[in-house]
């Protein structure tokens, strides 16, 4: 159980209880050993947006593959409205930092793809694939393949895909990371009316200070690896947030350098520590 | 339209080979039919003479029947080559522990030359169609194994996440959904290059093992010192060779055309 801002009981969509991660392989002989996630406790609250940053190597990918299922953690669990995460699940579905659209599949295919593998009947699947497409603003480059898009373009279909089946909760890996800035903007906006129209849980991992603020309701902050929960910053700042210039509103400063704050002294550390020869 | 005027230079680029490609022609045939005329036409005799020839045993039925059995030869030969080719490619281009069990085998048989193993078929499986079908077989092989290996040994990680993350769980799925399709052209490339060496091992066998089809044609026409029949009972070999690899070539590029990204 968590208490919300108004001070009433919220039941957890996620809860995540003391994962920890090690990765460990034998390189010429030697054993390499690099600690990913060192114990993380927290509640992700239903229909919430919220992003996860840290330093590069906090683990925060690691953190994603596990809620996604697709890797195991060495210690502690992940819940989903209760029950534990075993392995991927129809209530999840995950955006790709690099699209991950299968080259060989039209557009209209691959957003059918998670409904195929689901059996949904070929009619069907088709026509809800096809309002995905609606939604994201591709219907007319159905029969395209995916090289002949722009990468912008790919990722919609990467959003339209993980909607088709409709899931609850929504993990994006840095989707808008290899994107170039101008384009990155239009997908923020977009990704954020989506959200607003499907109401889903989202989880949104990123390196990016502004994507992080601009789109959250709160902001969970890694510590360097092995990563562990280092604070979590609430953003209030009004929605629909397109409809005005929120990176101009005092709030979205404050919570910007607040976070800049606690990643600078992680930074600071990290090159002090690489400086006197510690790693 | 940018798309027109790319066709058009491309469909300028291949009409300057077409006329490389018949000046060449002309060059060579030439000077096979001026050499044929003045020296010894027992030798070497002028293409013209060929060509009569050609279509000497093409009406009198000894072309038609040698094609049509060599043709089934190639079927069956290419045919479980293909089958075996694939499934054992897959096998050990998925499965570690296959690789390291089949793996010496196969690289040492493909080390050995097949012409090598000819008498050594012809104990184990006799003059007659099995025997021939073993020898197209070993000759289109190996192309088609190791190019399935390879397309299969190197199944895009990252896809495969993407399937496992949106509920592909079991191996025959993954193998349906992400690993076959994305090694679908090299396979392909595999069936074309197994496809030019099948006709090569045909003609081999035919000639090697027992006397049938083209093979045997040939071999006949040599020893009656017919070398305008055998120039004509020959020139199916390299024609069908062509032929073959470039319908495997269009079926090919019907699975490359996502790869030009």
């Amino acid at each position: 159980m968590t208490t919300d801002t108004t001070g009433t009981v919220v039941q957890p969509k996620i809860r995540l209880s003391g994962i920890e991660k090690t990765f460990r392989w034998t390189r010429r002989g030697r054993q390499e050993v690099v600690p990913a996630l060192g114990g993380v406790d927290f509640d992700i609250r239903p229909d919430e947006f919220l992003s996860v940053i840290g330093p590069s190597g906090c683990g925060k990918t690691t953190l994603l593959r596990i809620i996604a299922g697709l890797e195991a953690a060495d210690a502690g669990a992940v819940r989903i409205d209760g029950r534990e995460v075993t392995g991927p699940g129809p209530e999840r579905a995950m955006v790709f930092q690099a699209f991950g659209l299968f080259p060989w599949k039209t557009v209209l295919d691959n957003v059918m793809f998670p409904l195929t593998i689901r059996k949904v009947p070929a009619a069907e699947a088709a026509e809800r694939a096809r309002e995905q497409l609606r939604r994201v603003g591709l219907e007319r480059f159905a029969t395209s393949h995916p090289h002949q898009l722009s990468g912008g373009m790919q990722q919609r279909v990467g959003i339209a895909r993980a909607l088709a089946t409709d899931p609850e909760i929504l993990l994006m890996d840095e989707p808008f990371g290899a994107i170039d800035a101008q384009t990155r903007e239009y997908m923020q906006e977009e990704l954020m009316r989506i959200w607003a129209e499907t109401r889903k849980t989202v989880v949104f991992i990123t390196h990016d200070l502004d994507e992080a603020v601009l789109l959250a309701d709160r902001i969970l902050v890694l510590s360097r690896g092995p990563g562990q929960v280092r604070r979590v910053v609430d953003v209030d700042l009004p929605r629909p947030r397109w409809e005005y210039d929120v990176r101009a509103h005092p709030a979205f400063a404050a919570v910007r350098n607040e976070i800049w704050q606690l990643l600078r002294d992680d930074l600071r550390a990290q090159t002090e520590q690489e400086i006197s020869g510690g790693r | 339209m940018a798309g027109d005027v790319a066709a058009a230079r491309l469909a300028g680029a291949r009409r300057a080979p077409v006329a490389g490609h018949l000046v060449a022609a002309v060059v060579v045939f030439g000077s096979w039919e001026l050499y044929g005329r003045l020296g010894n036409p027992l030798l070497l005799p002028p293409v013209s003479d060929v060509l009569v020839g050609l279509v000497e045993i093409t009406v009198n039925g000894a072309l038609p029947a040698a094609l049509f059995s060599s043709l089934q030869l190639l079927a069956l030969g290419f045919g479980t080559s293909l089958v075996a080719g694939t499934l054992l490619g897959i096998l050990i281009g998925r499965y570690e522990l296959a690789h390291r069990v089949f793996g010496p085998f196969l690289n040492a048989l493909y080390a050995t030359p097949d012409i090598a193993l000819l008498p050594l078929i012809l104990l184990w499986f006799g003059f007659g169609m099995p025997g021939r079908v073993v020898v197209v077989f070993l000759a289109a092989f190996f192309p088609i194994m190791i190019n399935t290996y390879a397309g299969v040994r190197d199944a895009p990680r990252d896809l495969l996440e993407v399937a496992a993350s949106f509920g592909v769980s079991s191996e025959v799925a993954r193998l349906r959904r992400v690993v076959l399709p994305a090694a679908l052209p090299l396979i392909m490339a595999g069936y074309r290059l197994g496809i030019g060496r099948a006709v090569v091992g045909m003609a081999v066998a035919e000639v090697y093992l027992r006397l049938g089809g083209i093979g045997a044609l040939i071999v006949q026409y040599g020893a009656a010192m017919r070398t305008d029949l055998l120039l004509a009972a020959i020139l199916p070999l390299p024609l069908l060779g062509i032929a073959l690899t470039k319908v495997f070539e269009r079926i090919e590029n019907r699975f490359q055309y996502w790869r030009h990204s």
